[in-house]
């Protein structure tokens, strides 16, 4: 397959991680400080970052997490421009996307890209003043919240519940990507459930929360933020850090059809994405090194993984059982722990592994020769009965 | 609480969130409160959509999509999915749990959510296909109605 013109041209070149629970710490001032380490680490001052992306999820109707002030004031990046962008967990691909059309203008010679986080300091505090986090009026264009679609997993569960009955997949099954992502979480010192390995028995005796899915199943609530630096592979040449380089970009959409295509409850949007993100860096599924799938809940990752074609529409339960996706897998899935057990800052956790894993910056969990790694982005409206829409595909690589 | 037949009549007041009534949907709203449930049809090409939108399979719509109308649907659909919730994610739903929470595809074709309720419930998460029908939930003092479903077969 021919690589496309832009496929090579840009690359990450500086990444800032601050993880943990942040109590005494605003929001704010955890993503300029992200913003800060990821300039000090591609080996510029803030005097050369010419335009900022602040990375978050309320575009998606995801009313959390949103604060009133630009990241760029608080760390006084002078720059041409800063704006926000973001849906729901789609934050990196989209960003990319954009900076690339500032770097390709002149706009900016380096663009900052940062998400920050603060749902766990957010829900300590809601309990502290006795709230439940409940509005009066579900939002408007919403459907379900009087009717007891009260939290993601009340709709999110719907995919796995519908897998389960498709194609026969078990809650063991999807407690095995569970138990895979955990035990990649013991080889990360970052990830909140470090030192805490689980067994599939811990899968199956947590409560159930929204059956099929059990506690388990669901993603962390977290604090923090991650910043990185998006250049031209022309500039990235004469920087300390080895180039990420930015091999393709893919997108894909279903929100016209949420309400009558019910293959969106065994499927993501991955066709056109892969196809775009996979046409454009010239690669097949068999380069693909590692992935950092978005895994807001078990059962996206069950999708992705069949929707990529590293197993068969339907035999991604088998596949997980089998430990393909853990250390020492066919395919390493999510090797940080991923949102499951590493820490929730959107897809940004993702992106964040796959830059240090082109690297080789991952230590114990490091993936050898580890040329390609895809990062993929899910989110949207939350418009029960339908799922989040957009999905994104963003392929790194070692080499232009 | 009183029922009859396929209507529930609730007279405790309302706690939860309510229901986000607006422009695009009063009518359907309406429509449940006559115990009816409506779905969006397009009277070019009879195909039917829920909640409002522009035609989806005709290449021409009218302005504001005004070829569409709210049409009495059946009332019966498909158990599409469906998952139960154990935790109160609200103090309001606390003497609800466990409620089990699906997707209907109506016969008409859209897909809509709601909780099933009565004694037939699925016996577990491979146990959908069965024949649902609509059950209206009348909140008189507060003047909306919701749709409810249960199994009939």
């Amino acid at each position: 397959v021919p690589k496309h013109p832009s496929s090579g041209k840009y690359a990450i070149v500086g990444l800032g991680v601050i993880a943990g629970h942040q109590p005494d710490r605003s929001e704010r001032i955890v993503g300029a400080e992200a913003a800060r380490l990821a300039i000090e680490d591609a080996g510029l001052t803030r005097k050369d970052i010419g335009g900022a992306i602040d990375l978050r999820r309320s575009g998606g109707g995801g009313d959390r997490a949103s604060y009133v002030d630009a990241y760029s004031r608080v760390l006084g990046l002078k720059n041409n421009f800063y704006y926000i962008t973001g849906r729901g967990g789609a934050l990196a691909g989209l960003g990319i996307a954009t900076a690339q059309s500032f770097l390709d203008r002149g706009v900016a010679d380096y663009v900052c890209l940062m998400g920050a986080v603060s749902d766990w300091s957010q829900a300590q505090e809601s309990k502290k003043q006795g709230h439940r986090g409940m509005a009066h009026a579900e939002k408007r264009g919403y459907w379900g919240k009087s009717l007891g679609d009260l939290r993601a997993v009340s709709h999110h569960s719907w995919m796995a519940a519908r897998h389960m009955a498709v194609y026969g997949t078990t809650s063991k099954q999807l407690g095995a990507i569970s138990v895979a992502q955990r035990a990649w979480a013991q080889l990360n010192p970052e990830a909140f459930m470090y030192g805490r390995p689980m067994t599939i028995e811990d899968h199956q005796n947590s409560p159930l929360i929204a059956e099929p899915y059990h506690l388990l199943d669901i993603s962390l609530v977290s604090d923090g933020a991650i910043a990185f630096i998006l250049t031209t592979a022309e500039r990235a040449k004469d920087l300390p850090k080895k180039p990420v380089y930015v091999l393709g970009l893919g997108f894909g959409e279903v929100s016209a059809e949420l309400w009558w295509e019910k293959k969106n409850f065994t499927h993501m949007a991955v066709a056109p994405a892969k196809e775009q993100a996979f046409g454009q860096a010239g690669i097949t599924v068999k380069d693909v090194d590692c992935a950092q799938f978005y895994d807001c809940f078990t059962a996206e990752v069950l999708f992705q993984t069949e929707d990529y074609g590293f197993c068969k529409k339907g035999e991604g339960g088998a596949f997980m059982e089998a430990g393909n996706i853990g250390p020492g897998g066919t395919i390493p899935v999510n090797t940080s722990g991923g949102l499951l057990s590493c820490y929730h800052l959107g897809d940004l956790t993702g992106m964040a592994e796959s830059v240090r894993q082109i690297r080789g910056d991952c230590g114990t969990r490091q993936i050898q020769d580890c040329d390609i790694v895809i990062t993929t982005g899910h989110g949207g409206e939350l418009v029960s009965p339908g799922m989040c829409s957009i999905h994104t595909c963003t392929v790194l690589g070692r080499n232009p | 609480v009183s029922t009859q037949s396929n209507v529930i009549t609730v007279s405790t007041e309302w706690k939860k969130s309510w229901p986000n009534i607006d422009e695009d949907n009063s009518k359907f709203y309406d429509g449940l409160k006559e115990h009816k449930l409506l779905v969006w049809r397009c009277t070019k090409c009879g195909s039917s959509y829920w909640p409002v939108a522009y035609c989806q399979k005709c290449d021409h719509n009218e302005a504001f999509a005004g070829q569409m109308r709210w049409e009495q649907a059946s009332g019966r659909g498909k158990l599409f999915a469906f998952n139960r919730h154990y935790m109160a994610f609200s103090s309001a739903y606390k003497d609800e749990v466990p409620y089990c929470y699906a997707i209907i595809e109506l016969d008409e074709g859209p897909l809509i959510s709601s909780t099933i309720i009565g004694d037939k419930q699925p016996k577990d998460v491979y146990d959908v296909g069965q024949t649902v029908e609509v059950v209206y939930e009348d909140h008189p003092k507060e003047g909306f109605t919701l749709p409810r479903f249960r199994i009939v077969g």
